[in-house]
């Protein structure tokens, strides 16, 4: 219960550390969406508001110029007609040579004696309202805006008392209204281009502050891909990102010397322990050649001594194996071989390595099926992949009775690249579904049911059997096998272009 | 008559041990425990094989294997406790034949070394005299020469890979092949020692190793040989 409680308690801890930052960015927009936006947005509200000020402002002003000017052309019309209409029968024709005269687009209409007159007769005195008509009889000169015929029109009323006569002049605007049209298209258009500029200023002004996020981004998954080496290149003229560059290269560098210091010494002890077994693995060979002058006591003393100094050198060649692989320090030495012939000889040489004398007739040696894949090239590490073989049948041997058949066939084509299915198959218990990843974990101890002798393996062997796997680009996981057993299954990539590696044109590092 | 394996060792226990395990193989052992030690001893008792460790103190492994190199063609395997390829390049660079890392096995070092004593293989069939370019090789006598009579200073282990090459003209030996017939290795031996012994070949036969003529490589096959 405990150690459950324990699990939860980190479980929850690191949602709760997730949550602020990444759990949210997958939910929303990135952060340079949201600048480019919030640019966008704010120049198209500073668009709208210039837009809408320049709009209004001219329209106010130009249409109380309008309107002056409307009245100033009304008011002389009024006193001309003030002059010439006493005594004047022809009313109608007084107000169309007012019409000519006004050099404006404009009609009048005059009430006078209980009766209207009007230049045209497309204008009457219906079209003025009875507002206007009223405060222009009460002696109060004023305007109206209307439209007419779908075109807008001021009228200026002017009350002429001296002749008994209400003066109205019809002033035709649409120019004016036009003008606002263009003007307010003009604004929109305007708006609409300061709103993509600053879109696209948004955009590019995120990419460039954002790159260098980017390119720590980048060093980041570079390191975390086990290229230690990986540098941000200094800033130099930034003072912003001079303090990022340098410190992601401060810990960076803590981090490579802290990783180095630790395989360091994991290679180190490895090798210091290297001489102490050459001496004991010599000096047990000498007793093993005169093993049969030995009394069954010290014999057996003796064998037991040798098994686990056998399993003892083992370990320490996987620990500083996988100490390689850990810091990418690991060498591939890539030849193309023939896949039949390659698997024919791992598990030749593998089975007669993992039979001791004693064992001899234990277990059957596994069927060898290659022939699906006679010819096929593969470009491998050969010494690693007879390491793949080795361990499999070893795990086979220890903990799945022994191996009953070894089959290579082709397997399906991933990213354009044909592959081959290497796959080892025991008649042991099998592997629970739960455990089949868990198997590759370091010095993952299973439910060792059926497994042969105590402490027979390194803890290291499956381990190893991913990374050797990895390191020559394909991939390994264990299934259930055909008649109850495990089945480790190894896919690899097959060679398909023409050149082959070089041979003797390497670089020692 | 035993060959003399003379090992160099500063490790007092392994030097013992590694005795005790070669004579029990039926080797006479001399031990030497500094690179300086072991071309002393050399001079004055020469041996068939020599081991040499690559870290000891004051002239390393490396400095050794070319030193003893200079004054002889004796079988140099060295001991290396590391297996990075800088370590075994340097070391066949510096003129070993063969390598071999701790903890090793006595029996495996013990064919390694009855390898390395092997005569190049006289096939029955086989010319006495195998010639290319303007040089001669003598395989029973385990000369090389130019056809004006000057003799061209090679290992035991270079002279039977150039034995291996010449006795197949225009023949693709693949590494594993050489690696059998020289080494006496399985498929899975080291193919850089064919590599290494076939550049040091070159800077010995070809008029310009960098443009080779004679020792082709055939990429991603092996190697031939061109008359």
């Amino acid at each position: 219960m405990s150690t459950n409680g324990s699990a939860d308690d980190r479980g929850g801890r690191r949602r709760h550390i997730g949550r602020p930052g990444w759990g949210r960015l997958s939910q929303r927009p990135g952060l340079r969406a949201r600048v480019t936006l919030m640019f966008g947005l704010g120049a198209l509200v500073l668009s709208v508001a210039m837009g809408s000020l320049a709009y209004f402002t001219a329209r106010h002003y130009l249409l109380s110029d309008q309107e002056n000017a409307a009245k100033k052309v009304a008011f002389q019309s009024a006193r001309y007609v003030q002059g010439a209409l006493p005594g004047n029968a022809d009313i109608t024709g007084l107000l169309e040579s007012l019409d000519a005269g006004a050099g404006v687009a404009s009609h009048s209409v005059l009430y006078h004696n209980g009766g209207w007159y009007s230049s045209v007769t497309s204008v009457s005195q219906q079209a003025l309202s009875p507002a206007l008509k009223g405060l222009v009889r009460s002696g109060t000169p004023a305007t109206q805006n209307f439209t007419l015929n779908g075109a807008p029109q001021i009228a200026v009323g002017v009350p002429i008392p001296s002749v008994k006569a209400d003066y109205f002049e019809i002033f035709n605007v649409s120019d004016l209204a036009h003008t606002l049209r263009v003007l307010a298209l003009t604004l929109f258009g305007a708006g609409l281009i300061t709103t993509a500029l600053g879109y696209a200023l948004g955009r590019s002004a995120s990419g460039r502050s954002l790159r260098p996020l980017n390119s720590v981004s980048r060093a980041a998954m570079a390191i975390a891909g086990g290229n230690l080496r990986t540098r941000l290149p200094a800033a130099s003229d930034d003072p912003d990102l001079a303090g990022l560059t340098l410190s992601f290269n401060r810990m960076v560098d803590q981090l490579q010397e802290r990783i180095e210091r630790e395989t360091r010494f994991t290679s180190d002890v490895s090798h210091e322990l290297r001489s102490p077994l050459t001496t004991l693995s010599a000096s047990v060979e000498v007793l093993e050649s005169h093993r049969d002058e030995l009394s069954t006591r010290d014999r057996r003393a003796l064998d037991l001594l040798a098994a686990d100094l056998r399993r003892f050198q083992r370990m320490v060649d996987e620990l500083l194996e996988i100490s390689r692989s850990d810091t990418g320090s690991a060498e591939l030495w890539l030849e193309d071989v023939d896949a039949d012939e390659l698997v024919r000889r791992a598990v030749a040489v593998s089975v007669a390595n993992l039979r001791r004398p004693e064992e001899a007739q234990a277990d059957g040696v596994p069927t060898i099926d290659v022939d699906a894949v006679a010819g096929v090239r593969l470009r491998v590490d050969k010494r690693r992949f007879e390491r793949i073989m080795a361990n499999l049948l070893e795990n086979a041997y220890n903990y799945g009775g022994g191996a009953t058949r070894v089959t290579a066939e082709p397997g399906p084509v991933r990213h354009g690249q044909p592959t081959v299915r290497v796959s080892v198959e025991d008649h042991g218990p099998g592997l629970a579904p739960g455990e089949r990843a868990k198997v590759f974990e370091r010095f993952y101890r299973g439910q060792a049911a059926g497994r042969r002798g105590t402490g027979t393996g390194t803890g290291l062997g499956l381990a190893l059997v991913a990374e050797h796997v990895r390191l020559n680009g394909g991939k390994v996981w264990a299934e259930a096998g055909d008649e109850g057993g495990a089945r480790f299954v190894v896919e690899l990539p097959v060679t398909t272009d023409s050149e082959g590696p070089r041979l003797d044109e390497w670089e020692p590092v | 008559m035993s060959a003399r394996i003379l090992v160099v060792e500063d490790d007092e226990r392994i030097r013992s041990s590694m005795r005790l395990a070669l004579e029990g193989e039926g080797y006479d052992v001399d031990e030497a425990e500094s690179g300086e030690d072991a071309l002393d001893h050399f001079s004055a008792q020469s041996s068939d094989v020599a081991l040499i460790d690559l870290m000891l103190p004051g002239m390393d492994g490396f400095e050794c294997c070319r030193a003893l190199r200079r004054q002889s063609a004796v079988p140099i395997i060295i001991v290396t406790a590391r297996t990075d390829t800088h370590d075994v390049v340097a070391g066949l660079e510096a003129g070993a034949d063969d390598y071999v890392t701790k903890p090793f096995v006595a029996k495996e070092l013990g064919a390694r070394i009855r390898a390395l004593l092997r005569r190049a293989r006289p096939a029955e069939d086989e010319p006495k005299v195998l010639t290319f370019g303007d040089l001669e090789l003598l395989p029973d006598q385990g000369v090389l020469r130019r056809r004006d009579g000057e003799e061209i200073h090679c290992t035991r282990t270079e002279f039977r890979l150039l034995c291996e090459l010449a006795a197949n003209p225009n023949k693709v030996l693949s590494r594993e092949q050489l690696l059998d017939r020289v080494w006496g290795y399985d498929y899975f031996g080291d193919g850089r020692l064919v590599d290494v012994h076939i550049r040091r070949l070159r800077t010995k036969v070809e008029p310009d190793p960098a443009l080779p003529r004679h020792i082709l490589t055939v990429r991603g096959m092996g190697y031939k040989l061109v008359p």
